[in-house]
């Protein structure tokens, strides 16, 4: 049969409050103030105890609050407990693939100076040959005696027409 | 005059300290330790709010810690 002494409920009827205890061997204390946080709008709370054995939780209704029934309230207050324990436990399982993803994400964010080069490179204009470096030698040399004679044609042409006008003088 | 003890390993002075400036106008507060815990006596209550002044402040220390 289920037997839990630590989920009893104290009552007072006086102030119209309820009370529990919180193990803290199971229940973290941020677990707990997370807990607490969410019910804030609902009840009025107040910690007390001793962190390291146990938290007394006490409870009290607000006056305009719709549900007044905070055993109900209590039950609930366990169950997001049992919530909040879940999350902690998985934040601290991810925590180290949560890093690589956050520190993967900021490495791709901020260019670093090996894309930086990349990209000046690839803006270079390496395809242009001004120097003539990838012609073979035959067409250099096709290139350059085209041109020797060229030169050596017209230097002939000045002199045929130099001769001619001596020529006409005399 | 009202007094609450908040316990020193459960609340920290600096959220105390925080709630204390967000409900100064509704009452004068005045912090003293003693032993395990704070105590806040709080006196000159806002009449409209005399009710829940003390509740509400110990929900918002609670909010402040979490």
């Amino acid at each position: 049969m289920f037997n839990n002494k630590n989920f009893n409920f104290k009552i007072d009827t006086k102030t119209g409050s309820l009370e529990f205890k919180i193990n803290t061997k199971i229940y973290s204390l941020p677990a707990i103030y997370q807990t607490a946080y969410l019910f804030l709008d609902k009840v009025y709370i107040f910690l007390d105890g001793e962190p390291q054995k146990e938290i007394i939780v006490i409870m009290k209704a607000k006056e305009n609050a719709k549900n007044k029934d905070l055993s109900s309230l209590a039950k609930e207050f366990y169950n997001e407990l049992l919530n909040q324990l879940l999350r902690e436990k998985v934040s601290q399982t991810n925590a180290k693939i949560r890093e690589y993803i956050v520190a993967q994400a900021l490495y791709h964010a901020v260019p670093n100076e090996v894309d930086k080069l990349l990209q000046e490179v690839e803006e270079e204009d390496w395809q242009t040959d001004p120097l003539g470096i990838t012609k073979t030698w035959e067409v250099s040399y096709a290139e350059a005696s085209a041109s020797a004679e060229a030169t050596a044609d017209r230097s002939e042409a000045k002199e045929k027409k130099k001769k001619a006008k001596k020529g006409g003088k005399g | 005059m009202e007094i609450i003890k908040f316990n020193k390993k459960i609340y920290n002075k600096k959220a105390i300290e925080r709630a204390i400036t967000e409900f100064e106008k509704l009452a004068s507060f005045s912090i003293n330790e003693l032993n395990d815990y704070f105590e806040v006596r709080i006196d000159k209550i806002d009449q409209e709010v005399q009710n829940i002044l003390k509740d509400e402040f110990a929900n918002y220390v609670l909010g402040v810690m979490s």
